[in-house]
């Protein structure tokens, strides 16, 4: 088990821990760090100043209570679909490649590809936004062209790690990718 | 034929357009200063509204601006997102023919695809 630490693309501190289960099976996991009590009182505290300022203003209490309400609300909703803690990706060599994201209200949420359907790992650069950034993406192989393309699926979205990390991930990746080749060409 | 030299026909389509652009400008004047009784005491009643002087430059200008915002969304639009596979290839690239590998020539020009690309950059050269 390696743990390093890396940079993501907005410069939050991730880390990526690198687990060899046996010699064609590798876990690669990406941490972000976790909510912060000071960002949550802040953006709390922000709220309900800016809720009790409508009440003295307007003098309806129901103000008090929405913004209550609210805040609680929007922190599960928050905690439950938006904040991922972790993306994983488990690479087996004869079977596929699955991908894990853990959200904090501890929520995964998994997508599993087949080995057969998967063309190669690859770092692709694109444009997003108004910037172009790198990104590590699967390629699925088109069933009627066996050089084409048919679907791109990006990892690693909400963490966004920088090339520096997207290099180790790819070369443990093509590791594991480049055993089917050797491999005899059974079925 | 088509070149962008300065013709007489040119001339006399520029000097006509100077013309006109300068007696839609003063009509326009007109139209928007001169009282509405002393221009129906000279017998011409069929005008637009006055309201449409100050409007259509209004609306004009708002265009404009909505026009610089809305094209840098259109271009946004028309980004490729990111799980689409225009980032890696297209019609071209998946059409183009391979010519044979000739010794002592350069390689023709191709299109490369991403896994070899990725290949020569990440993986060290052993």
């Amino acid at each position: 088990v390696e743990e390093r630490p890396f940079r993501s693309a907005s410069g939050e501190p991730l880390a990526l821990r690198r687990r060899q289960h046996s010699a064609s099976c590798r876990e690669l996991a990406l941490r972000r760090p976790r909510l912060q009590l000071r960002s949550l009182s802040a953006v709390t505290s922000a709220v309900w100043l800016a809720a009790y300022g409508v009440f003295v203003l307007s003098e309806n209490s129901m103000v008090l209570s929405a913004a209550i309400f609210i805040t609680l609300i929007g922190l599960i909703i928050y905690l439950h679909f938006v904040k991922i803690d972790q993306e994983s990706l488990l690479v087996i060599g004869s079977l596929g490649i699955q991908l894990t994201s853990s959200y904090a209200s501890g929520k995964e949420s998994t997508t599993f590809i087949e080995m057969s359907r998967v063309k190669d790992v690859v770092i692709n650069e694109a444009i997003y936004m108004q910037k172009v950034i790198y990104y590590l993406c699967i390629l699925l192989k088109d069933p009627q062209d066996p050089q084409g393309v048919s679907e791109v699926v990006p990892l690693f979205q909400s963490s966004q790690p920088r090339l520096d990390c997207l290099m180790e991930v790819y070369k443990s990746c093509q590791e594991i990718l480049d055993q089917r080749k050797e491999a005899p060409q059974s079925s | 034929e088509n070149s962008p030299a300065p013709l007489p026909e040119r001339a006399i389509y520029g000097f006509a357009l100077f013309l006109g652009s300068w007696f839609g400008f003063i009509l326009y004047l007109i139209w928007a200063y001169v009282p509405e009784t002393w221009l129906f005491s000279l017998g011409l009643t069929y005008w637009p509204q006055k309201y449409w002087a100050v409007a259509l430059p209004a609306y004009l200008l708002v265009s404009v601006g909505i026009g610089y915002i809305l094209l840098f969304g259109i271009n946004m639009m028309s980004t490729a997102p990111l799980n689409s596979t225009n980032t890696v290839t297209d019609n071209y690239a998946k059409k183009q023919q391979q010519k044979k590998f000739q010794e002592e020539a350069i390689p023709a020009l191709r299109d490369i695809p991403i896994s070899e690309v990725n290949r020569m950059f990440f993986l060290p050269e052993k």
